[in-house]
């Protein structure tokens, strides 16, 4: 368990405020290797019901090891995951899908040659409902009209704000009871930075927990209730959003802010 | 050519194409019925290569792995189903046609599903484990694979031939002039051709076959999507092995004969057929091995100007050369790189 001395580490009552609830993910003290590099050296995190939470840090301080962590495809050697009460942290990744964790991936990770409505399929893989796509399908269009002008279009023709609106829609579609996005405005046009950020409060308002990774702190701390900073496999702070801001050693390191 | 100016390369590739169509074109006019009887060799042997190009291609579309133990699986199991239809039916020529169905079907499920079995279980033991080693270790394995399935096959079967009675008669279905189209020659079309459309559209439109197209276009996302990776990817050894299977009973019904190394020069005819026809591409396999059959029959049916048998070989392999060297995406391949 980490919890270095840099941490101000202020839990939110759970409950308090905006339907925020009790945690549905938990990581607990978790350890993760790259082959034989020690990229997670004892993460602790949570995420509660209807929070957006978020994991700020600089590059290659092991936030998409985090999430690879939590989604299976890259199992800790130590430490617990559970996701609403249950261990996950063995789980293969289609099974951690299955209970309810989707992911849009850094860099996107389209599937290029697939058709953007094809793409959208993918991600409702593991549903049984079937029912229910048609109606996801509008929602996802909703969200993004681009991408019903789009749909027959091959993913890897798209703009890289394009793609990104896909990659969201594309984890959207298997109804995720937590959303992780990973990046989402990573090498887009300010414009679109915006867009994304908006779309991600929206979807959290209609009901969904997000646990948002990025390297742009200044917009992730704004949308978040929460936010965890993390630094060489570890999380140096953690606190709420609007007070991480106001944090200068935040300032300094991933604001900008002298 | 965008440029405007074509490269040499070019000029000569055209040129031989020119040389290729006069040679066709001389040989048709000679003798227009032997040209196409021969057409119709070649499209049967075509499509034999076909269907084992069909597993190369399948598995290297998911894997980027080319499986060189194809052949021999393809070999063995069209040696078991030999054993099948002597052993077990005790198929003769005169055995009357019932039977002769029953002993077929049978033969046609059992090499099926031995050859999938195999083929699976190669996935599992040799090749899943090395899905992250360097590109040439599971290469190395594959060859391994090969020369394992092919003693196999040698330490059942013996170095003779196994041979069995032409079971589907060549007496021709219709005649037209002089040209006839022989059941035995139909019989291979007839299964090819609509296994090639299911295939496709299985490919193209189940779930299964998103699956697939997802895991080849990119693993670590498929998962994140809810694909049990491992599963498609042995779904797919599964399918490739039975394309082997059917290829090996429908080899030795046509050509009544093979040993434990059948395999491996038909295996590398077809994984020519497959490059020819863009590795990766259904319908550039299909399109590979038939062209490749044809060249071949060509080669050693024609009359006029013909290198002959002697030249087969070096012919098909100068053509995999060629096709690696100047169009690496072969006829149909992609061009995009995999990823973005």
């Amino acid at each position: 368990m980490s919890t270095p001395e840099t941490s101000t580490a202020v839990p939110v009552a759970a409950g308090d405020g905006d339907g925020a609830g009790g945690p549905i993910l938990k990581v607990e003290g978790i350890h993760t290797y790259y082959g034989a590099i020690h990229a997670i050296k004892g993460v602790t995190l949570e995420v509660r019901k209807g929070e957006i939470v978020t994991l700020i840090g600089a590059n290659g301080a092991g936030k998409s090891t985090t999430l690879r962590s939590i989604n299976g495809l890259n199992r800790p050697r130590e430490g617990r995951i559970t996701f609403q009460g249950e261990d996950i942290t063995n789980r293969p990744a289609h099974e951690v899908v299955a209970m309810g964790i989707s992911q849009s991936p850094e860099g996107r990770r389209l599937f290029p040659r697939m058709s953007v409505l094809e793409n959208l399929e993918m991600g409702a893989f593991q549903r049984t409902d079937r029912q229910n796509f048609g109606e996801d399908l509008d929602r996802v269009y909703d969200l993004f009209p681009r991408l019903a002008e789009r749909k027959t279009q091959k993913a890897g023709t798209l703009s890289g704000g394009e793609q990104q609106m896909v990659a969201i829609g594309r984890a959207l579609m298997a109804r995720p009871k937590l959303l992780m996005l990973d990046e989402p405005s990573m090498g887009l046009a300010p414009i679109f930075v915006e867009k994304i950020f908006e779309i991600i409060v929206e979807i959290n308002s209609q009901g969904t927990p997000i646990l948002l990774v990025e390297q742009n702190a200044l917009m992730a701390l704004d949308v978040a209730k929460r936010g965890y900073v993390m630094e060489t496999g570890q999380i140096a702070i953690t606190d709420d959003a609007d007070r991480l801001s106001e944090n200068e050693q935040v300032k300094k390191a991933y604001l900008g802010i002298a | 050519m965008p440029s405007g100016r074509p490269s040499l390369v070019g000029l000569l590739g055209l040129f031989f194409l020119l040389l290729i169509i006069v040679w066709l074109g001389v040989n048709f006019v000679k003798d227009p019925q032997e040209f196409i009887n021969v057409f119709f060799v070649g499209l049967t042997r075509g499509a034999v290569y076909a269907l084992i190009a069909l597993g190369y291609t399948l598995v290297y579309g998911i894997l980027q792995l080319i499986n060189f133990a194809h052949g021999d699986v393809f070999a063995l199991s069209g040696l078991i189903a030999s054993s099948v239809l002597l052993s077990v039916f005790g198929v003769t020529t005169d055995s009357g046609a019932g039977l002769v169905i029953v002993a077929i079907a049978v033969a046609l499920i059992v090499a099926m599903v031995l050859a999938s079995t195999l083929n699976v279980t190669i996935e599992f033991v040799g090749y899943r484990r090395l899905r992250h080693a360097p590109r040439l270790a599971a290469l190395i394995t594959a060859i391994g694979m090969s020369f394992i399935v092919q003693n196999i096959a040698l330490a059942i079967y013996d170095v003779d031939y196994q041979s069995i009675p032409r079971l589907i008669p060549n007496s021709s279905v219709l005649t037209i002039g002089e040209v006839a189209l022989q059941w035995n020659k139909l019989f291979v079309l007839a299964l090819t051709i609509p296994v090639l459309l299911a295939l496709t559209w299985m490919v193209r439109e189940t779930r299964h076959g998103k699956a697939m197209r997802a895991t080849s276009q990119d693993r670590d996302a498929s998962a994140m999507m809810g694909i049990d990776v491992n599963r498609t990817i042995s779904f797919t050894f599964a399918l490739a092995g039975s394309l082997a299977g059917a290829a090996g009973l429908l080899f030795l019904l046509y050509f009544t004969t093979m040993r434990y190394d059948t395999g491996f020069e038909l295996g590398l005819i077809a994984f020519t057929a497959a490059v020819l026809g863009g590795i990766g591409n259904l319908t550039g396999a299909v399109l590979g091995g038939i062209l490749i059959g044809l060249i071949q029959e060509f080669n050693e049916g024609l009359a006029w100007a013909t290198p002959g048998g002697d030249w087969t070989r070096s012919i098909v392999f100068g053509i995999l050369i060629a096709i690696l060297v100047f169009r690496p995406s072969g006829l149909l391949g992609e061009q995009t790189p995999e990823g973005e």
